[in-house]
């Protein structure tokens, strides 16, 4: 793209992959992720040229359709959010073996803070244990140079590169200079015959392909060690470390208070795996040294062991920062100075506000037909005497069902544990077992349970809240809709074992005496509640989807 | 002193209310007037009615940082009583807050909207606007947030024909009806400032 814009580190990645000749992007929605996949798709859209933006069922079939990509020679990204990295771990691991053909970038979105998250992994550790290279930017515009960069690497070393955001850079705006020219996808080709046992990885070419992988290392240090820089001065005692938001916070804390960049030894980590050497230089030449990045101590507990005797090391272990959350200017200034700034909140008002401010939860939208199904769920589960119902639950808007008045969500562990986890408890003697799932998070990774389920005599039921979009993402199109009774007939369901529900309030009673009936039975039950999200039809995507379609 | 200054606003907001947009505008305002800018925006879930906050960070020099500080920001722009009192902590002692007298009462303990705004207006360089009673005044009743958007451009450092250009490229999609209601409601509220009795300070 030719001009400088306003973008987001999401946009930016997208935008850099498009102009490096990316032929593909891959993913599944999450937060803070998403929009790295929807810029791509809208500029797949724009450019024409046969270029591919395609939603997967989940981060591992997505990840696979990078791979596959990869093998025929062409550039591709698949993107996901730190916990879809679980989900494409197995893919993710065994392609650090087997090795890529055309360059393979995984974009993956960390969630500090847990903004929309149910944990804070770092991806960092992910990369580590797969022996892969990761870059780590911390404005837009180093999102946007870095993935550039990552294809170039990913293609010298034959290995994907991970480009590591978090929620604090993928959702932030800024200026970014693109470069003049941007590549058409070009393939360069596939593995070439003498090659072509390096991706089958049964065990006597796999101890061969992992050992290659082993001997690669000291090569990744070496391309790691291009972007990370080492400044000590004569006059500084202490060292500082920092990588990705820590970095671009410690660079606004100086600029902001006019510190010389030579008060500190500065450490700035951009790419891993990181050389040891570079520490142990910061290490010679520093009293104390201060960590900061985001969010798990992983240079932290790089550097400790080494510092022994030496040198005090403080960040998140010696609680000098906090064990967990998001870093910012106040707690590095809190960890160098010890006192922040004064606020125009002095302790009188600050007394006067606390009484005042009050949490305000996001909630289901007012007229969302989740709400209804709920109350039919747990009005139907008091008719029959249950008044202290536990309901498995799972990822999606629904998981807001835990809130009152509902009170009808008790579990929300990964994507697709409410099924799996209500049949375990139906196995266990829980009686009605219930889990309940949306579409999507259904054909992510809630499928092989109907397997399962079809096959015992027990009072399991499994609802999904089908309306037809990944709805707390932001409205994605899912990937399949309206099959999943037929996928249930298929795995051993009768007929009379899947319902289909509408939640509206002038159905409730209708539904309330149906559930109360399915609640009772000793046998497996699918019931599929089905109505249109709110904001999605607001937003006329479903019209706009049948438009394209009837033009397709 | 900074040799060149960094300029700190943040926008909040509830959910649904269009903080972002106004924050958005602000950001491309600000840059085509030649700043180096960096914002920070809350994507999270979809559903409507949390809380919603922009940090929008500026200066002359490159800026890495999309937060602010606390106690260092400049302008809090408020669209919403509530969210104003949370987003105080971020400025600093001499900063302007210019906040909507219009609450949302989406939760069940909302605390005492009267007390709520007698606290505001206690405190030294508040502004607060009847933003939503504004707007309805020149029919275009859910547009508080451009009157209030245009109130606070006297307090960013941004040229007039710059503001008018961002809002046109803003909403040029929408038809030239939509682009003149909305620079209608923004320059009512930018000659607020001339009109003292608006104002509640
Ligand atoms: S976004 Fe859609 S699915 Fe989610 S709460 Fe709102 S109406 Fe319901």
């Amino acid at each position: 793209m030719k001009t400088n814009k306003l973008l987001l580190g999401d946009e930016a990645l997208a935008i850099a992959a498009c102009d490096a000749g990316v032929k593909a992007f891959y993913g599944y929605p999450g937060t803070p992720s998403t929009e790295i996949f929807e810029a791509g798709e809208k500029y797949v859209k724009n450019l024409n040229d046969g270029r591919i933006a395609e939603w997967a069922a989940n981060e591992k079939v997505a990840y696979e359709f990078a791979l596959g990509t990869s093998y025929t020679g062409y550039r591709s990204v698949v993107t996901m959010k730190h916990v879809g990295l679980n989900v494409a771990f197995d893919a993710f691991i065994n392609s650090a073996i087997t090795g890529i053909q055309g360059g393979l970038v995984v974009a993956v979105a960390d969630d500090p803070g847990m903004h929309s998250s149910q944990n804070e992994q770092d991806t960092r550790f992910l990369a580590d244990f797969a022996q892969l290279p990761l870059l780590e930017p911390s404005t837009p515009q180093e999102v946007y140079d870095f993935t550039v960069e990552a294809f170039a690497l990913s293609e010298k070393l034959k290995l994907p590169v991970v480009v590591r955001l978090v929620t604090r850079l993928a959702h932030s705006r800024g200026e970014v200079f693109a470069l003049k020219t941007s590549l058409k996808p070009g393939s360069v080709g596939i593995p070439p015959t003498s090659e072509i046992y390096n991706w089958v990885l049964v065990p006597s070419i796999a101890r061969v392909r992992y050992r290659e992988l082993r001997k690669k290392l000291p090569a990744l240090y070496e391309e790691a060690q291009k972007f990370n820089s080492l400044q000590t001065f004569q006059s500084a005692q202490i060292g500082v470390v920092t990588s990705g938001m820590g970095s671009a916070y410690f660079h606004q804390y100086k600029k902001n208070n006019n510190i010389s960049d030579e008060k500190y030894n500065h450490l700035n980590v951009k790419a891993y795996p990181l050389d040891i050497n570079l520490l142990l230089s910061l290490i010679k030449k520093s009293d104390a040294i201060y960590v900061f990045e985001e969010n798990y101590p992983y240079l932290e507990d790089m550097l400790i062991p080494y510092c022994k005797g030496k040198c005090d090391v403080h960040g998140r272990r010696d609680q000098t920062l906090p064990v967990d959350g998001e870093l910012n200017i106040s707690l590095i200034r809190q960890a160098l100075e010890n006192r922040q700034l004064d606020s125009i909140v002095d302790e009188n008002l600050f007394a006067q506000i606390s009484s005042l401010i009050e949490i305000r939860p996001p909630k289901l939208c007012e007229d969302c037909g989740h709400r209804d199904a709920f109350n039919d769920i747990t009005s139907a589960l008091k008719n029959i005497g249950v008044d202290d119902p536990r309901i498995f639950g799972d990822i999606g808007c629904y998981s807001l069902g835990v809130q009152p008045p509902h009170n009808a969500i008790h579990t929300c562990v990964e994507m697709g544990a409410s099924l799996s986890m209500a049949f375990g408890a139906a196995m266990a003697g829980m009686s009605p077992s219930i889990g309940i799932i949306g579409d999507s998070t259904f054909f992510h990774s809630g499928m092989p349970t109907l397997l399962s389920a079809a096959k015992v005599k027990l009072n399991i039921n499994l609802i999904i809240m089908d309306n037809a979009i990944v709805g707390m993402t932001g409205q994605q199109a899912p990937v399949a809709s309206d099959i999943a009774p037929l996928i249930a007939r298929a795995t051993g369901f009768s007929e009379q074992q899947i319902y289909l529900l509408n939640p509206l309030p002038q159905k409730s009673e209708e539904n309330v005496k149906q559930l109360e009936q399915i609640f009772m039975r000793d046998e497996p039950s699918l019931i599929i509640f089905k109505r249109k999200c709110i904001i999605a039809m607001q937003r006329k995507l479903y019209l706009s989807e049948k438009k394209e379609a009837l033009h397709a | 002193m900074r040799e060149n200054p960094t300029f700190g606003l943040v926008v909040a907001g509830v959910g649904g209310q269009g903080a972002i947009t106004i924050a958005q505008l602000i950001l491309g305002a600000v840059w085509m007037d030649g700043y180096h800018v960096l914002q920070s925006e809350v994507h999270g879930m979809s559903q409507r009615g949390g809380e919603v906050s922009a940090h929008i960070i500026f200066s002359k020099d490159p800026v890495m940082s999309p937060t602010i500080e606390e106690g260092d920001a400049d302008l809090l722009l408020g669209l919403e009583p509530l969210e104003t009192l949370r987003h105080l902590k971020y400025l600093k002692k001499d900063a302007d807050i210019i906040t909507s007298m219009t609450t949302i009462e989406n939760m069940e303990n909302y605390p005492s909207s009267k007390k709520i705004l007698n606290l505001l207006k206690s405190i030294d360089g508040v502004k607060m606007i009847d933003s939503d009673l504004i707007a309805k005044d020149i029919h275009f009743s859910h547009k508080g947030n451009m009157t209030l958007l245009g109130y606070a451009s006297n307090y960013l450092p941004v040229n007039e024909e710059v503001w008018d250009k961002a809002i046109k490229e803003r909403f040029k999609n929408k038809g030239n009806k939509m682009v003149d209601k909305n620079l209608h409601a923004f320059n009512t509220g930018r000659k607020l400032i001339n009109n003292e009795n608006s104002v509640y300070q």
